[in-house]
Protein backbone atom coordinates (compact mmCIF):
# COMPACT_ATOMS: atom_id res chain seq x y z
CA UNK A 1 0.00 0.00 0.00
CA UNK A 2 1.27 3.41 -0.90
CA UNK A 3 2.33 5.82 1.84
CA UNK A 4 0.01 8.77 1.83
CA UNK A 5 0.39 12.23 3.30
CA UNK A 6 -1.37 12.50 6.63
CA UNK A 7 -4.59 14.42 6.66
CA UNK A 8 -8.09 14.23 5.33
CA UNK A 9 -8.53 12.08 2.25
CA UNK A 10 -11.99 12.53 0.78
CA UNK A 11 -13.58 9.95 -1.41
CA UNK A 12 -13.40 10.51 -5.18
CA UNK A 13 -17.02 11.51 -5.51
CA UNK A 14 -16.61 14.14 -2.77
CA UNK A 15 -13.49 15.49 -4.47
CA UNK A 16 -15.42 15.98 -7.72
CA UNK A 17 -18.46 17.40 -5.99
CA UNK A 18 -18.94 21.13 -6.37
CA UNK A 19 -20.43 21.39 -2.92
CA UNK A 20 -18.12 19.18 -0.98
CA UNK A 21 -14.82 19.73 -2.82
CA UNK A 22 -14.46 23.24 -1.44
CA UNK A 23 -14.42 21.89 2.07
CA UNK A 24 -11.35 19.85 1.35
CA UNK A 25 -9.66 21.91 -1.28
CA UNK A 26 -9.05 25.16 0.55
CA UNK A 27 -7.08 25.97 3.64
CA UNK A 28 -5.29 22.67 3.77
CA UNK A 29 -2.30 22.82 6.07
CA UNK A 30 1.09 21.57 4.95
CA UNK A 31 1.64 18.20 6.57
CA UNK A 32 5.44 18.26 6.32
CA UNK A 33 7.26 19.91 9.20
CA UNK A 34 10.92 20.89 9.21
CA UNK A 35 13.09 19.04 11.71
CA UNK A 36 15.40 21.38 13.59
CA UNK A 37 18.75 19.63 13.66
CA UNK A 38 20.87 22.50 14.90
CA UNK A 39 20.55 21.74 18.59
CA UNK A 40 21.07 18.03 18.03
CA UNK A 41 24.24 18.61 16.01
CA UNK A 42 25.48 21.01 18.69
CA UNK A 43 24.88 18.42 21.41
CA UNK A 44 26.57 15.69 19.38
CA UNK A 45 29.59 17.91 18.75
CA UNK A 46 29.95 18.76 22.43
CA UNK A 47 29.66 15.11 23.45
CA UNK A 48 32.25 14.04 20.87
CA UNK A 49 34.68 16.75 22.01
CA UNK A 50 34.21 15.79 25.67
CA UNK A 51 34.71 12.09 24.97
CA UNK A 52 37.73 12.73 22.75
CA UNK A 53 39.30 14.84 25.50
CA UNK A 54 38.85 11.97 27.97
CA UNK A 55 39.91 9.28 25.51
CA UNK A 56 42.50 6.87 26.79
CA UNK A 57 44.44 4.85 24.26
CA UNK A 58 45.63 2.36 26.87
CA UNK A 59 42.09 1.31 27.75
CA UNK A 60 41.25 -0.57 30.89
CA UNK A 61 44.41 -2.12 32.30
CA UNK A 62 42.69 -3.43 35.40
CA UNK A 63 39.52 -5.42 35.66
CA UNK A 64 37.45 -3.51 38.18
CA UNK A 65 35.24 -5.64 40.38
CA UNK A 66 33.01 -4.89 43.32
CA UNK A 67 35.21 -6.97 45.59
CA UNK A 68 38.19 -4.69 45.10
CA UNK A 69 37.92 -1.08 46.17
CA UNK A 70 41.10 0.72 45.27
CA UNK A 71 42.47 3.47 47.53
CA UNK A 72 42.78 6.97 46.16
CA UNK A 73 46.10 8.73 45.75
CA UNK A 74 46.93 12.01 44.09
CA UNK A 75 50.61 11.55 43.21
CA UNK A 76 50.48 8.40 41.16
CA UNK A 77 51.56 8.08 37.56
CA UNK A 78 49.78 6.52 34.63
CA UNK A 79 49.45 2.80 34.93
CA UNK A 80 51.12 0.62 32.31
CA UNK A 81 50.06 -2.69 30.92
CA UNK A 82 51.63 -5.45 32.97
CA UNK A 83 50.47 -8.65 34.67
CA UNK A 84 47.95 -7.90 37.40
CA UNK A 85 47.83 -9.65 40.75
CA UNK A 86 44.43 -9.06 42.31
CA UNK A 87 43.98 -9.43 46.06
CA UNK A 88 40.49 -9.60 47.50
CA UNK A 89 39.23 -10.65 50.93
CA UNK A 90 38.71 -14.18 49.66
CA UNK A 91 41.27 -15.01 47.03
CA UNK A 92 44.41 -13.98 45.19
CA UNK A 93 44.24 -13.98 41.43
CA UNK A 94 46.59 -13.48 38.52
CA UNK A 95 45.41 -11.99 35.23
CA UNK A 96 41.76 -12.52 36.14
CA UNK A 97 42.25 -16.15 37.15
CA UNK A 98 41.92 -17.26 40.75
CA UNK A 99 45.19 -18.72 42.01
CA UNK A 100 44.72 -19.40 45.69
CA UNK A 101 42.26 -18.76 48.50
CA UNK A 102 43.35 -16.39 51.22
CA UNK A 103 42.15 -18.86 53.85
CA UNK A 104 44.50 -21.51 52.46
CA UNK A 105 47.59 -19.41 52.95
CA UNK A 106 46.57 -17.50 56.07
CA UNK A 107 48.27 -19.91 58.47
CA UNK A 108 51.38 -20.69 56.43
CA UNK A 109 54.69 -20.15 58.13
CA UNK A 110 56.67 -19.44 54.98
CA UNK A 111 56.63 -16.03 53.33
CA UNK A 112 56.08 -16.90 49.70
CA UNK A 113 52.85 -18.12 48.13
CA UNK A 114 53.96 -21.14 46.12
CA UNK A 115 50.97 -21.33 43.76
CA UNK A 116 51.29 -17.66 42.85
CA UNK A 117 55.03 -17.93 42.40
CA UNK A 118 54.64 -20.92 40.07
CA UNK A 119 52.05 -19.11 37.98
CA UNK A 120 54.24 -16.03 37.77
CA UNK A 121 57.24 -18.09 36.70
CA UNK A 122 55.16 -19.63 33.90
CA UNK A 123 53.97 -16.18 32.88
CA UNK A 124 57.52 -14.87 32.89
CA UNK A 125 58.67 -17.72 30.66
CA UNK A 126 55.84 -16.99 28.24
CA UNK A 127 56.59 -13.27 28.19
CA UNK A 128 60.29 -13.86 27.63
CA UNK A 129 59.55 -16.31 24.81
CA UNK A 130 57.09 -13.97 23.11
CA UNK A 131 59.41 -10.98 23.30
CA UNK A 132 62.72 -12.77 22.68
CA UNK A 133 63.13 -11.15 19.27
CA UNK A 134 61.51 -7.86 20.21
CA UNK A 135 64.31 -5.85 21.77
CA UNK A 136 62.09 -2.84 22.39
CA UNK A 137 59.79 -4.77 24.68
CA UNK A 138 62.11 -6.94 26.68
CA UNK A 139 60.92 -8.39 29.96
CA UNK A 140 61.26 -5.70 32.63
CA UNK A 141 59.73 -7.48 35.61
CA UNK A 142 56.82 -5.08 35.88
CA UNK A 143 53.77 -6.15 37.81
CA UNK A 144 50.67 -4.37 39.05
CA UNK A 145 49.22 -5.24 42.43
CA UNK A 146 45.52 -4.49 42.64
CA UNK A 147 44.44 -4.92 46.24
CA UNK A 148 41.33 -3.99 48.14
CA UNK A 149 41.96 -1.05 50.41
CA UNK A 150 41.15 -3.07 53.54
CA UNK A 151 43.70 -5.76 52.74
CA UNK A 152 46.27 -6.21 55.46
CA UNK A 153 49.94 -5.77 54.71
CA UNK A 154 50.47 -9.32 55.92
CA UNK A 155 48.99 -10.57 52.65
CA UNK A 156 50.52 -7.86 50.49
CA UNK A 157 54.06 -8.50 51.69
CA UNK A 158 53.68 -12.18 50.85
CA UNK A 159 52.43 -11.32 47.39
CA UNK A 160 55.31 -8.88 46.92
CA UNK A 161 57.80 -11.49 48.06
CA UNK A 162 56.33 -14.10 45.69
CA UNK A 163 56.50 -11.62 42.81
CA UNK A 164 60.12 -10.82 43.59
CA UNK A 165 61.00 -14.51 43.83
CA UNK A 166 59.45 -15.13 40.42
CA UNK A 167 61.43 -12.31 38.84
CA UNK A 168 58.86 -9.53 39.00
CA UNK A 169 60.73 -6.97 41.07
CA UNK A 170 59.26 -3.85 39.50
CA UNK A 171 56.16 -3.57 41.65
CA UNK A 172 53.39 -1.03 41.14
CA UNK A 173 50.48 -0.48 43.50
CA UNK A 174 47.26 0.24 41.64
CA UNK A 175 45.36 3.26 42.90
CA UNK A 176 42.50 5.45 41.83
CA UNK A 177 43.87 8.73 40.59
CA UNK A 178 42.66 11.56 42.80
CA UNK A 179 42.94 15.29 42.36
CA UNK A 180 46.37 16.85 42.31
CA UNK A 181 47.11 19.53 44.89
CA UNK A 182 47.43 22.92 43.29
CA UNK A 183 50.05 24.45 45.56
CA UNK A 184 53.31 22.51 45.55
CA UNK A 185 54.88 21.93 48.91
CA UNK A 186 58.30 23.56 49.40
CA UNK A 187 61.00 21.06 48.64
CA UNK A 188 58.72 18.95 46.48
CA UNK A 189 59.32 18.69 42.71
CA UNK A 190 58.17 21.81 40.93
CA UNK A 191 58.29 23.86 44.09
CA UNK A 192 60.62 26.79 44.68
CA UNK A 193 64.06 25.78 45.96
CA UNK A 194 64.23 25.12 49.65
CA UNK A 195 66.66 26.58 52.15
CA UNK A 196 70.26 25.38 51.94
CA UNK A 197 71.04 22.11 53.60
CA UNK A 198 71.91 22.23 57.23
CA UNK A 199 74.04 19.74 59.05
CA UNK A 200 71.53 19.22 61.81
CA UNK A 201 69.19 16.30 61.67
CA UNK A 202 65.54 16.85 62.56
CA UNK A 203 64.58 16.32 66.14
CA UNK B 1 20.84 27.44 9.85
CA UNK B 2 22.27 23.97 9.71
CA UNK B 3 18.93 22.33 9.32
CA UNK B 4 18.24 19.78 6.65
CA UNK B 5 15.10 21.57 5.49
CA UNK B 6 14.96 22.98 2.01
CA UNK B 7 14.77 26.77 2.16
CA UNK B 8 11.61 28.29 0.92
CA UNK B 9 11.99 30.51 -2.16
CA UNK B 10 12.27 34.09 -1.05
CA UNK B 11 11.55 37.21 -3.01
CA UNK B 12 9.37 37.56 -6.01
CA UNK B 13 9.06 35.42 -9.05
CA UNK B 14 12.10 34.56 -11.12
CA UNK B 15 15.01 35.42 -8.84
CA UNK B 16 17.08 32.45 -7.85
CA UNK B 17 17.44 31.74 -4.16
CA UNK B 18 20.89 32.63 -2.85
CA UNK B 19 20.62 30.33 0.15
CA UNK B 20 22.37 27.05 -0.36
CA UNK B 21 21.42 23.94 1.50
CA UNK B 22 24.09 22.36 3.63
CA UNK B 23 23.54 18.66 3.75
CA UNK B 24 24.12 17.81 7.37
CA UNK B 25 22.98 14.22 7.19
CA UNK B 26 26.49 12.73 6.56
CA UNK B 27 27.87 14.95 9.29
CA UNK B 28 25.27 13.65 11.73
CA UNK B 29 26.08 10.09 10.66
CA UNK B 30 29.76 10.66 11.31
CA UNK B 31 29.08 12.24 14.69
CA UNK B 32 26.80 9.37 15.66
CA UNK B 33 29.46 6.81 14.78
CA UNK B 34 32.14 8.74 16.69
CA UNK B 35 29.83 9.09 19.66
CA UNK B 36 29.01 5.39 19.75
CA UNK B 37 32.69 4.41 19.42
CA UNK B 38 33.85 6.83 22.09
CA UNK B 39 31.09 5.86 24.50
CA UNK B 40 31.94 2.17 24.14
CA UNK B 41 35.68 2.66 24.56
CA UNK B 42 35.48 5.33 27.27
CA UNK B 43 37.41 4.65 30.48
CA UNK B 44 35.38 6.05 33.33
CA UNK B 45 37.75 5.23 36.21
CA UNK B 46 41.17 6.85 36.11
CA UNK B 47 43.54 4.26 37.48
CA UNK B 48 47.11 5.13 38.39
CA UNK B 49 50.08 3.47 39.99
CA UNK B 50 52.51 4.09 42.80
CA UNK B 51 55.85 2.56 41.99
CA UNK B 52 57.60 1.05 44.96
CA UNK B 53 60.74 -0.93 45.47
CA UNK B 54 61.03 -3.91 47.67
CA UNK B 55 63.77 -4.15 50.25
CA UNK B 56 66.45 -6.43 48.84
CA UNK B 57 65.00 -6.12 45.35
CA UNK B 58 66.11 -4.39 42.17
CA UNK B 59 65.16 -0.91 43.25
CA UNK B 60 67.01 -0.88 46.52
CA UNK B 61 68.19 2.63 47.34
CA UNK B 62 71.83 3.48 46.97
CA UNK B 63 73.91 4.09 50.11
CA UNK B 64 73.36 7.60 51.42
CA UNK B 65 75.96 10.29 50.89
CA UNK B 66 76.54 13.38 52.98
CA UNK B 67 73.61 15.22 51.41
CA UNK B 68 71.07 12.56 52.21
CA UNK B 69 70.22 10.35 55.12
CA UNK B 70 68.58 7.01 55.80
CA UNK B 71 64.94 7.82 56.31
CA UNK B 72 62.71 5.10 57.70
CA UNK B 73 59.01 5.41 58.35
CA UNK B 74 57.34 2.76 60.43
CA UNK B 75 53.60 2.18 60.45
CA UNK B 76 52.04 0.44 63.41
CA UNK B 77 48.73 0.35 65.24
CA UNK B 78 49.94 3.29 67.33
CA UNK B 79 50.81 5.49 64.38
CA UNK B 80 53.88 6.62 62.46
CA UNK B 81 57.43 6.31 63.66
CA UNK B 82 59.91 8.38 61.65
CA UNK B 83 63.62 7.72 61.97
CA UNK B 84 65.86 10.23 60.23
CA UNK B 85 69.42 8.98 60.07
CA UNK B 86 71.14 5.93 61.41
CA UNK B 87 71.24 5.89 65.18
CA UNK B 88 68.85 8.80 65.46
CA UNK B 89 65.85 8.58 67.74
CA UNK B 90 62.45 7.82 66.28
CA UNK B 91 59.85 10.57 66.05
CA UNK B 92 56.46 9.17 66.98
CA UNK B 93 53.37 10.54 65.29
CA UNK B 94 50.40 8.96 67.05
CA UNK B 95 47.13 8.23 65.31
CA UNK B 96 44.28 10.71 65.39
CA UNK B 97 41.51 8.45 66.61
CA UNK B 98 41.60 5.51 64.25
CA UNK B 99 43.24 7.36 61.37
CA UNK B 100 46.92 7.92 60.69
CA UNK B 101 47.88 11.57 61.12
CA UNK B 102 48.96 12.35 57.54
CA UNK B 103 49.18 16.18 58.02
CA UNK B 104 51.57 15.74 60.96
CA UNK B 105 53.64 13.34 58.88
CA UNK B 106 53.76 15.87 56.06
CA UNK B 107 55.03 18.51 58.49
CA UNK B 108 57.83 16.23 59.69
CA UNK B 109 58.76 15.21 56.16
CA UNK B 110 58.75 18.87 55.18
CA UNK B 111 61.31 19.57 57.91
CA UNK B 112 63.49 16.75 56.62
CA UNK B 113 63.12 17.93 53.04
CA UNK B 114 64.01 21.46 54.01
CA UNK B 115 67.22 20.32 55.67
CA UNK B 116 68.05 17.73 53.02
CA UNK B 117 66.70 18.94 49.68
CA UNK B 118 68.48 16.14 47.79
CA UNK B 119 66.76 13.48 49.82
CA UNK B 120 64.77 11.26 47.45
CA UNK B 121 64.59 7.93 49.21
CA UNK B 122 62.52 6.66 52.09
CA UNK B 123 61.86 3.22 53.47
CA UNK B 124 58.30 2.54 54.56
CA UNK B 125 58.04 -0.27 57.02
CA UNK B 126 54.47 -1.25 57.90
CA UNK B 127 53.37 -3.84 60.41
CA UNK B 128 51.27 -6.80 59.30
CA UNK B 129 48.04 -5.29 60.59
CA UNK B 130 48.35 -2.09 58.53
CA UNK B 131 45.75 -1.81 55.79
CA UNK B 132 46.61 -1.26 52.14
CA UNK B 133 44.74 2.04 52.14
CA UNK B 134 46.92 3.43 54.95
CA UNK B 135 50.05 2.21 53.20
CA UNK B 136 49.04 3.91 49.95
CA UNK B 137 48.16 7.15 51.73
CA UNK B 138 51.57 7.11 53.41
CA UNK B 139 53.42 6.49 50.14
CA UNK B 140 51.35 9.22 48.53
CA UNK B 141 52.34 11.64 51.31
CA UNK B 142 56.01 10.74 50.80
CA UNK B 143 55.73 11.37 47.08
CA UNK B 144 53.99 14.64 47.74
CA UNK B 145 57.08 15.76 49.64
CA UNK B 146 59.37 14.76 46.79
CA UNK B 147 60.50 11.46 48.29
CA UNK B 148 59.86 9.60 45.06
CA UNK B 149 61.99 6.55 45.65
CA UNK B 150 59.90 4.59 48.14
CA UNK B 151 61.03 1.21 49.37
CA UNK B 152 58.56 -1.01 51.17
CA UNK B 153 60.05 -3.26 53.80
CA UNK B 154 58.31 -5.62 56.17
CA UNK B 155 59.01 -5.23 59.87
CA UNK B 156 61.59 -7.82 60.78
Amino acid sequence: MAILTPGKRPAKRFRKSKVMSGKFGKGRKVANSDLQLTSMVDMFTLLVIFLLANFSATGDVLFMSKEIQLPTASHGSEIERAPVVAITDNFIGLEGQKVVDVDQIAHDEILNIQALEDNLRDLKKREEFVHQLDKDHQFAGKINIQADKRTHFKIIKRVMYSCAMAGYGNINFAILAGKQDKAPVPGAPGAPPAAPAADQKPN
Amino acid sequence: MAGAAVPEPSGKGKKKALDSVVNVVPFIDLLSCCLAFLLITAVWTQVGKLQVAQAGGQGEPTPPDSKTLVLTLGLSEKGFSLTAGQGAGAIDIPKKGTEFDIPALLDKLKEVKTQFPDQQTITVSPEDSVQYNDLVQTIDACMKMGLNSVTVQAVS
